[in-house]
């Protein structure tokens, strides 16, 4: 027996079940999901629309609690976990990416970046810096003072990465974060994330039904009516 | 998040939707002039019908005998038997306190009037010393002739001021003599030529038509007395009337016979109705006002928080607290209502400023008899008191849908359409 000790996955899910009422049915998003992502790691989670990805991805994020089953973050078991100590969680240890960007409008890119700092209380000066240096790390450097309004889809995207990664977070979740963008657009930010995921030693999971975004992640976790029909991983993609 | 920061991102909220902000930001300050103006009307009111009361009969103080003042009411035209005898030593004693302008003697009679053709009319009068009345600062309404002489008059010189309704009932005009006809405190009649120095209002409709007012020494030539039935005490400041009154009754204190110091609040029950009825007044208008804020700002508070579900959602999301959220729209609200109080105060300002300008008249208050100038008074505790009333209720009306939106789930949210 190692007498090492072994470092707990990042995320580690266990017969994951959710339902949602939908008019007079309950549509079941997942049906039982077991699964394990470890440090530092690039996890694309694929499947047709409806297969449970953005469900996956809300209980990895603790936005949601499931029906049945158990999620662990670093080891944690988030059903233990009270509302402050989840929204500190995702505040410190999680990023966010998502599809429709969601950046607050009022606030310039910089502010926006700087945002998650702002909730945390980190001081003025250093979140400035830190915000500015996210900017520049997905090349929005020139483009600080711009509000959403005024950048393009992929920059705006490029914005909420910046944003995700602030704070350096333990892991980003990006749903469908390439889903509005054209398909050049989609794959810069695609690599932005594997890149500055390497960078940060953070476990990025990505949901995607991309084909190109699927052919090119080191390990793809395929989900159909709410189950795991496939986990391959793949040393030799370019991401 | 620093309260600050809580402050500042709140701020930038407000210029999403300019044209609302701006509708809320009017109701607001209109909210706030509207009880600038009403607070100033009401105060210049109180204000108003203060000096009337003061200066129109009843000074700051009245200095009586206790036993008589005991026995009759507080009014004016109800009078009070001769009862003071050393009203001088009385009225050497008060003008030596801080504050006092003059102390006036006042004689009180009831009796009846008598034209030279015969007309006779009941009256109410009081025998005053005019020099001294001027230095409290006493009004004289002349309508027609001049005051009355500051002189004590001669006898055989006697003069009076007849109010408007009792020269109307007489029929007799200044310069014409009327013979007046009292009872003394022994019971029995005496009469007095008098010629009418002028004709005055009181400003109160009813008692015009039976006041008239006489020298001190005329009254008392009528009562055949040497004494008078009270003492009116003025003051150089109405503030200071409560110290005034601690001073007169500790110097009157330790007399065989008592006084009664009484000051003019307690012989004006008709300011306290009024002033009653104004603040009632106040108070409904300022709930109706308060009420349509609360209406038009839940309104905008809740469309705005409506039309930010998704980036609420988004914001918790990415780690911002129930509490944060809650703060921010709470702070959104007080802007609002810190903004809208700024320009209510300025409006109402102007609004103050404007109607003072333009010299406005109103018609005269129920039982008076000239119209009143329509001026407002600006009164601080108004400008600070609305502006903390409309942050305190916008905060109240944001309290409800902020706890709600913070209470979103996340993830209901995140998919709001």
């Amino acid at each position: 027996m190692s007498g090492a000790v072994r470092e707990a996955p990042v995320f580690r899910v266990e017969g994951l079940t959710r339902s949602y009422r939908v008019g007079d049915a309950d549509v079941r998003a997942l049906a039982g999901v077991d699964l394990e992502i470890g440090s530092g790691e690039l996890v694309v989670v694929a499947g047709p629309s409806g297969s449970g990805k953005s469900t996956l991805l809300h209980l990895l994020g603790a936005l949601d609690a499931p029906d049945a089953g158990r999620v662990f973050v670093e080891g944690r078991d988030l059903a233990t976990l009270g509302e402050r100590q989840r929204t500190l969680l995702r505040r410190r240890r999680l990023g966010f990416v998502f599809q429709a960007f969601h950046l607050v409008p009022v606030l310039d890119a910089l502010e926006n970046v700087e945002y998650p700092l702002v909730i945390d209380g980190v001081p003025r000066a250093e979140r400035r810096a830190r915000a500015a240096a996210a900017l520049d790390s997905v090349g929005l450097g020139e483009r600080m003072s711009h509000r959403p309004d005024r950048l393009s889809g992929g920059e705006r995207q490029r914005v909420a990465i910046a944003r995700a990664l602030v704070h350096r977070p333990r892991a980003v979740l990006a749903d469908e974060p390439t889903g509005n963008l054209d398909s050049g657009n989609a794959l810069r930010v695609f690599e932005l994330l594997a890149a500055l995921g390497r960078e940060h030693g953070a476990t990025v999971v990505v949901s995607t039904h991309d084909p190109e975004l699927v052919a090119r992640a080191p390990r793809v976790v395929t989900l159909r009516d709410g189950r795991v029909a496939r986990d391959e991983r793949r040393p030799e993609a370019v991401s | 998040m620093s309260p600050l920061e809580i402050a500042r991102l709140a701020l930038r909220n407000l210029a999403r939707n300019r044209r609302r902000t701006a509708l809320s930001l009017a109701v607001v300050a209109a909210g706030t002039a509207a009880l600038v103006v009403t607070a100033g009307f009401v105060r210049f009111s109180f204000d108003g019908l203060r000096a009337a009361m003061i200066h129109g009969g009843l000074g700051h103080l009245e200095i009586a005998d206790a036993a008589a003042a005991a026995a009759r009411g507080a009014a004016l035209d109800r009078p009070a038997s001769p009862a003071l005898a050393d009203w001088r030593e009385v009225r050497r004693a008060l003008e030596a306190l801080p504050h006092v302008t003059a102390v006036g003697a006042n004689l009180h009679l009831m009796g009846l009037a008598q034209s030279a053709d015969g007309r006779s009319v009941s009256f109410v009068g009081v025998g005053a010393e005019p020099d001294r009345e001027r230095r409290m600062g006493f009004e004289v309404r002349l309508r027609e002739g001049s005051d009355l002489p500051a002189a004590a008059p001669a006898p055989g010189a006697d003069a009076a001021l007849l109010a408007r309704g009792l020269a109307e009932s007489l029929g007799v005009r200044a310069g014409e003599v009327v013979t007046l006809v009292a009872t003394t405190p022994e019971g029995t009649l005496n009469a007095l030529d008098v010629t009418v120095a002028g004709v005055v209002t009181t400003g109160v409709a009813e008692l015009d038509t039976r006041f008239l007012k006489l020298p001190l020494a005329s009254a008392q030539r009528l009562a055949q007395t040497d004494s008078v039935s009270n003492l009116l005490v003025g003051l150089d400041d109405t503030r200071a009337t409560g110290a005034a009154l601690a001073a007169a009754r500790a110097a009157l204190a330790g007399r065989a016979a008592p006084l009664a110091v009484t000051p003019w609040s307690e012989r004006a029950p008709f300011y306290g109705q009024v002033r009653d009825l104004y603040l009632g007044i106040f108070v409904f208008l300022g709930t109706i006002v308060v009420v349509l804020v609360v209406l038009a700002a839940s309104n905008t508070l809740v469309m705005s928080i409506m039309e930010r579900v998704r980036e609420i959602g988004t914001l918790r999301a990415i780690g911002t607290g129930r509490g944060q959220i809650a703060a921010l729209l709470v702070a959104e609200a007080a802007w609002l209502g810190a903004l809208g109080a700024l320009a209510g105060a300025a409006l109402g300002l102007g609004a103050v400023l404007g109607l003072n300008a333009a010299g406005l008249r109103m018609p005269p208050p129920p039982g008076a008899v000239d119209p009143i100038d329509l001026r407002l008074a600006l009164v601080p505790e108004a400008f600070a008191g609305g502006a903390l009333l409309m942050i305190l209720v916008l905060v109240l009306a944001a309290l409800l849908p902020a706890a709600r939106a913070a209470r979103l789930a996340i993830v209901d949210a995140l998919g709001h359409v």
